[in-house]
């Protein structure tokens, strides 16, 4: 079946001109993986009948079980193109042979980090978007991360069989929905202006925009249809094209085109008469069964059918036909071909985004060159388990030089540090592969520019790597992918057997290699614990562990824990102040909440411990009105030197100081991580150090003596500055009819959350609604939501802010305290909050 | 009468004037030793007693022999459950008597003798509870018990043997045994095997059958205790009864047995206690601490006790193995630990606690840094160890494991669950082989000046692999010295009164 083999495969990967590397991205359920079929389908490796229903790339049970993609999944594709296709194609081409590597990607918020994972090794992404739901929070979501990752953008308007069958909406009403949809899109895309990307905006007018149904396995471009008319016209095909989008309409009676409709019956939009209304009586007619009326029709359009084909009825007929006329795969090819870069080309603007390390040394060179001369330069983004149970294929892209079999690789680990000897590993690599639908080749070796798979580095890789030639010591490794998602949903497991433990060791070593984003850890009470971005990635996580990494060996898992942060409300109600254990040093301090959005930005990095000074106190001092003096005196970030709390050194004229600052330090980073009211790192306090008084003699004013004291009068300030617990909340969106409005309301009143936007998608039915949720009641939500919906509400959540919970946690009859006791128990710690006294002395 | 009986007076005499010791240490725990003078008062009597009784028969071989000399010793440096060889050493003592609570560790050097007090407890109730309890689950039962009970041990093994005979029927037999106590008189180990550090195996809990009766008997023995099971059966197969207070003794069996029933009577209370889930979550904690220890750079080596046999042998053994893990070890003493000791020495990750068995486990939130045993220290430091589920708190025992000595490589990355991701460990070595004899200075040295140029924080985020390198992260490192000539700071007038309130802060 198979039409290609992998010398053929290989040849075309040394011309780097001729490939796309590409993945398919976009909101769960707009058809990404049906439409990657169709592609897969004209490459001859799945029948081109099955097409639209096999979902080549969902290669596990579950996915097709729960028809949603969970992995990304790369294929190698080829294509032979004819040379009218390429007549037009402009750009650098060896030939007429194609490679396209594709990556279809999961469309779930819980599996974005697939995505960014997929996004790193392609140059240009198929956009696809539902022409009914239009521009979702995912769509969105991965369309931004594309274009961080300065990825080439290229739309396609999928399901359109829905407006033929389902909606049966007219022209102009489906020329406004697509128009919108291009728009919604187009607006995501103008925030980012790259002068070294240039416009990546799409119009259908420039091909593009491709209008696709991906399950009847076709699709068109403006350009297909301009190629048709041009001819009739006598106009040239681009011409063509122009008037076949936007304000241009043609009356037939009088044969002319116009800016504006006339209003005359006959008189219609370009689109419309010439695209729209083509299709939609193809497909009438095919559905009728009408075939007397149909061949003459299809000899004119010039579609040729197998006698067997044509004995089909209705509903198969019509996919017959339109495949045949419209074939998916041609018309999203050419697009590709034409619109998106080869990486010689993306390579010249990505570098960038990619190297480390100087823009001038010969890696950035190699990489901005795509030289296959040059060193290797390539970077792993995922680890893809293989057949054989507990090994991994490292999977990416080379961005430059040669990877082949038997090669010895210097592997960069995401701690590498130039020049240190950590996260650094030189292995040989046993077998290079690349994939050719499901199955898996081997090759001799595989030029930069292609994604490859690599066999006998799994032990040395945790997520990912940037893997260079033996010998560049003097390499930096290529950026580290940034998650748009955050890990904070967690469970803890145990094995049901105690001995099965190192099982259970192992296997979460191999869960965490296997998914980019998931965290495997372990509590200080020794439980280990699995976090990830929602709850059906934990589950999915979950079932990996056990059936896939620990031979089906039995595991507990605990309930969904969801971490929570420290903060205060207010500053200390007075200066509190601690004794060393000698009682001959005090230290004096008060807690107070930072200024409002002073926490995200030392989240965001605009603010951290290796800010120039200068920098650093010129943003607080404009930003947060802080006072220039005070800026340049805090002392320290935490917890993990990073964190959002910190130190302000406020003394005036206190000696030795400068000798205690790092003992308080170490409390203060020990405090911080473990708070006073539940152990749980705290976020927005800052810590203030009014006043020290130290005993002259400096073995009595030691770390040991310091270190303790610290971490006190840090507990005694956030105690009495009005401590408050801070929750994880989510932005959840949700698309519903109206009939569903109601039963998502009290959904949501139940589970707390609040919705603050609701807007009807123009055209449509459906309903979008916005709404604040606790990650803590979001466990059951989705189910609960379609219960209440019979099915019609499919939320998405993803991590959006802290929210203070304003109930005291000091007073015992509160929510928040009964909350705080529940964790202290389940940490194993005292279920009463250590009081006060214990923190504060007195003189 | 009762106070006498209740310190073994007599029988301490005895065991002093046979072995014709001249001066003796008579080292009390902090909750005795109220009672320590009446003991002193009673032991002399007891003494003057025998020996006046010896002049009179006439058989005297000494002549003119003096008074025992006795000595009190309190606090103690270590645990109050060892024998503090160090402290009887002050006085030149031959030998050292014990009382209170005792974790029986053999002594290195100094003979002693043990007196373990009696603890009031109830025979016949507690027989009774343990049959009825031990009829209810189809096991055999094994009987343990605190030290202090060791009194009573006669009577509640014949209150057990009556109460499982009224209990038994024809189809179902209740198979009981009891540990038996060692003596309470322990002499260092002989001249030879001390001298080259080695210590005899004192427990076997890996249960190698002993000589003699080998094929018959697996000999079990921890904290005083020993018994023995028949050759074919495990401790798991037993149900354990602990007679005894919840203290660090039965924590010491709950974790070596973690994996038996094990169900505790309390004599106070006179009550079954069957949840032990308490312990199990210390040793969840600990498996925790075991993984901490995996990602520390430097160690260090935490002496917590100057006389349990072997201890130095230990040392030295944690020192190799720590080094070979490519970290850093330094050796601390610092007396009993307490927070503010630890954290003057806070370069270091993780504290490996050298002692006897009872006072090994600290655990505490207080300490800046986990401190964990010799044991864990094995399994943390040492590639390819597995937690198995296996405990073992005795250090001499892990001296005796099999899998202590060999070094099973691999060269397969280390996953650390508290970074989240594969961690690299430093190998010292590695760095010695790639560098000549000439550059070696010249890369050190490069080092080090990297290291004081480079921001602070890259380093810190690092870790430090060494104390020095430590120091170079500190933003203080001892005082300047000033070459500029400046003249030194005039004497002021400093704070007057006491810490806990100078004399110029009563206002405030």
């Amino acid at each position: 079946m198979v039409k290609f083999t992998a010398d053929e495969l290989r040849r075309i990967m040394d011309c780097k001109h001729n490939i796309r590397n590409m993945s398919v991205i976009a909101h769960v359920d707009h058809g990404k993986s049906t439409l990657t079929d169709s592609l897969v389908a004209a490459a001859g490796i799945i029948a081109q009948e099955t097409a639209g229903d096999v979902r080549m790339t969902d290669t596990r049970a579950d996915e097709a079980e729960r028809g949603i993609t969970i992995k990304s999944t790369g294929i190698s594709l080829y294509y032979e193109m004819t040379d009218e296709a390429l007549a037009a194609f402009k750009g650098e081409r060896a030939g007429n042979d194609y490679l396209i590597n594709l990556i279809d990607s999961p469309g779930h918020v819980d599996f974005s980090s697939e995505v960014t994972a997929a996004l790193r090794i392609t140059d240009g992404a198929l956009v696809v978007v539902d022409c009914i739901e239009g521009v979702c929070v995912q769509t969105e979501t991965v369309l931004r991360q594309a274009l961080g990752e300065r990825i080439r953008p290229v739309l396609t308007v999928n399901k359109m069989d829905r407006c033929f069958l389902e909606l049966q909406v007219n022209g102009e009403e489906a020329y406004t929905t697509f128009q919108k949809v291009i728009e919604n899109a187009n607006v995501i895309m103008a925030t980012y202006e790259d002068p070294l990307l240039g416009d990546c905006q799409v119009y259908p007018d420039k091909g593009t925009v491709a209008f696709s149904a991906g399950l009847h396995g076709w699709a068109f471009t403006l350009s297909n249809f301009a190629k048709m008319y041009a001819s009739k016209f006598g106009v040239d095909e681009s011409k063509m094209m122009e008037r076949l989008w936007g304000e241009n309409f043609f009356d037939p009676a009088t044969k002319k085109w116009t800016s504006k409709n006339t209003g005359t019956a006959t008189c219609k939009r370009g689109f419309v008469q010439f695209c729209y209304e083509p299709i939609k009586v193809v497909i009438a007619t095919c559905m009728n069964d009408q075939k007397d009326k149909l061949w003459p029709m299809l000899a004119k359009l010039g579609v040729q059918l197998k006698s067997e084909e044509k004995e089909l009825m209705g509903k198969a007929l019509m996919k017959r036909v339109m495949q045949t006329w419209l074939p998916a795969s041609s018309a999203l090819l050419e697009m590709m071909i034409y619109h998106l870069p080869s990486p010689a080309t993306a390579q010249r603007y990505r570098v960038e985004n990619l190297y480390e390390g100087p823009m001038d040394d010969v890696y950035a060179t190699a990489i901005r060159n795509c030289d296959p001369e040059g060193p290797l330069m390539l970077y792993v983004s995922k680890m893809i388990p293989a057949p054989d149970k507990g090994r991994f294929f490292a999977f990416g892209r080379v961005f430059a030089g040669k990877v082949a079999t038997g090669m010895k690789v210097r592997i960069m680990g995401p701690n590498y540090v130039p020049g240190e000897k950590k996260d650094l590993y030189v292995k040989n690599v046993q077998r290079t592969v690349i994939w050719m639908g499901k199955r898996q080749e081997t090759v001799e070796d595989v030029p930069c520019g292609n994604t490859v798979a690599m066999v006998g580095l799994d032990q040395f890789i945790t997520k990912n790597a940037t893997l260079t030639n033996e010998k560049e010591s003097d390499a930096h490794p290529i950026r580290a992918m940034k998650f748009s998602v955050s890990p904070v949903v967690r469970v803890a497991v145990q094995c049901k057997v105690a001995s099965d433990l190192p099982k259970l060791v192992e296997g979460l070593k191999r869960l965490a290699k296997s998914d980019p984003m998931v965290q495997c850890s372990i509590t200080e009470s020794g439980e280990h614990i699995i976090a990830g971005a929602g709850e059906l990635h934990l589950e999915i996580c979950l079932k990996d562990l056990q059936d896939d990494f620990m031979g089906g060996a039995e595991i507990t898992k605990s309930d969904p824990v969801v971490s929570f942060r420290e903060t205060v409300l207010e500053k200390s109600s007075r200066v509190v102040m601690s004794k060393s254990p000698n009682k001959h040093n005090r230290l004096y301090m008060e807690a107070r909440p930072m200024e409002d959005g002073l926490a995200e930005a030392i989240d965001d990095g605009r603010i951290g411990p290796r800010d120039d000074p200068k920098i650093r106190s010129k943003i607080l001092a404009e930003e947060f009105g802080w006072d220039k003096d005070l800026a340049k005196k805090i002392w320290c970030f935490g917890p993990e030197t990073t964190g959002p709390n910190m130190v302000v050194d406020m003394c005036k004229g206190v000696q030795y100081l400068n000798e205690i600052k790092d003992s308080v330090v170490a409390g203060f980073q020990w405090a911080s991580k473990e708070g006073a009211l539940a152990e749980e790192n705290m976020r927005g306090i800052c810590f203030e150090v009014c006043d020290v008084v130290l005993h002259a003699d400096a073995i009595h004013r030691g770390g040991g003596q310091v270190i303790p004291t610290a971490r006190r009068v840090i507990y005694a300030s956030q105690l009495t500055a009005k401590p408050r617990l801070l929750e994880p909340v989510y932005l959840v969106e949700i698309q519903a009819p109206e009939n569903a409005l109601g039963g998502i309301y009290s959904v949501l009143n139940q589970k707390r959350g609040h919705v603050f936007e609701e807007m009807q998608r123009p055209g449509t039915p459906l309903y979008n609604i916005k709404a604040y949720l606790p990650v803590v009641e979001s466990f059951g939500f989705s189910s609960t939501l379609r219960a209440a919906t019979s099915g019609q509400a499919f939320p998405q959540c993803v991590f959006d802010h802290w929210e203070m919970m304003m109930q005291d946690p000091l007073d015992p009859t509160s929510q928040a305290a009964a909350l705080v006791q529940n964790i202290r128990k389940r940490k194993g710690l005292k279920e009463q909050i250590t009081p006060l006294s214990d923190f504060e002395d007195k003189l | 009468m009762e106070f006498e009986a209740n310190y073994e007076v007599d029988r301490t005499a005895d065991y002093i004037y046979s072995h014709n010791f001249t001066r003796v240490a008579l080292q009390f725990p902090d909750e005795l030793l109220k009672d320590s003078i009446r003991v002193v008062r009673a032991l002399r009597d007891k003494l003057r007693a025998l020996q006046k009784c010896n002049d009179d028969s006439g058989e005297s071989l000494v002549e003119g022999r003096k008074d025992v000399g006795l000595y009190v010793m309190a606090d103690t440096t270590y645990g109050s459950c060892c024998i503090d060889e160090v402290g009887a050493a002050h006085i030149n003592a031959d030998c050292v008597v014990h009382y209170g609570h005792t974790c029986l560790s053999p002594t290195s050097t100094l003979p002693a003798y043990f007196v373990f007090g009696k603890a009031s407890i109830n025979v016949a109730d507690c027989a009774q509870k343990i049959c009825t309890f031990a009829k209810s689950c189809n096991k055999p039962v094994l009987v343990l018990l605190g030290l202090e009970y060791t009194y009573a041990m006669h009577d509640l093994k014949e209150a057990l043997a009556d109460e499982a005979l009224k209990l038994s029927t024809s189809s179902s037999k209740l198979d009981i045994s009891c540990a038996s106590v060692l003596s309470p008189a322990v002499a260092p180990p002989e001249e030879k095997t001390a001298s080259n550090g080695q210590v005899e195996a004192v427990n076997n809990l890996s249960g190698c059958p002993e000589a003699g009766d080998a094929e018959v008997y697996t000999s079990y023995n921890i904290g005083g205790l020993t018994w023995r099971l028949p050759h074919g059966q495990q401790i798991e197969d037993y149900l354990v009864f602990w007679i005894g207070p919840d203290n660090s003794a039965f924590a010491n069996v709950v974790l070596t047995f973690n994996a038996c029933e094990i169900v505790r009577y309390d004599p106070a209370e006179r009550c079954l206690i069957t949840d032990v889930s308490q312990i199990k979550r210390i040793l969840q904690r600990r498996y925790y601490l075991v993984e901490k220890a995996k990602d520390a750079n430097i160690v260090g080596i935490l002496v917590g006790t100057l006389g349990v046999a072997g201890y130095l042998h230990m040392i030295s053994q944690m020192k190799e193995l720590v080094t070979k893990a490519g970290k850093k070890a330094y050796t601390i003493v610092v007396g009993r630990p307490n927070p503010a000791k630890l954290a003057n020495f806070p370069e270091c990750d993780v504290f490996v606690y050298v002692s006897c068995a009872q006072t090994t486990l600290l655990d505490s939130k207080e300490f800046l840094a986990p401190i964990i045993t010799p044991f864990e220290a094995m399994l943390a430091f040492k590639r390819g160890s597995q937690w198995t589920g296996e405990y073992t708190i005795e250090f001499r025992d892990l001296m005796n494991m099999p899998s202590f000595g060999g070094e099973i490589g691999t060269d397969e990355p280390r996953y650390s669950f508290i970074l989240g991701g594969y961690a690299e460990d430093h190998n010292h070595e590695e760095n010695a082989e790639d560098s000549e004899e000439e550059l070696a200075l010249a890369v050190s040295t490069e080092k080090v000046l990297r290291l004081r140029d480079e921001d602070i924080n890259v380093l810190a985020k690092i870790g430090p692999k060494s104390g020095a390198e430590y120091l170079a992260t500190r933003s203080y490192q001892g005082l300047d010295i000033h070459h500029d000539g400046s003249m030194p700071k005039p004497i002021v007038i400093g704070k007057t009164g006491r810490a806990s309130g100078y004399e110029n802060e009563k206002t405030r």
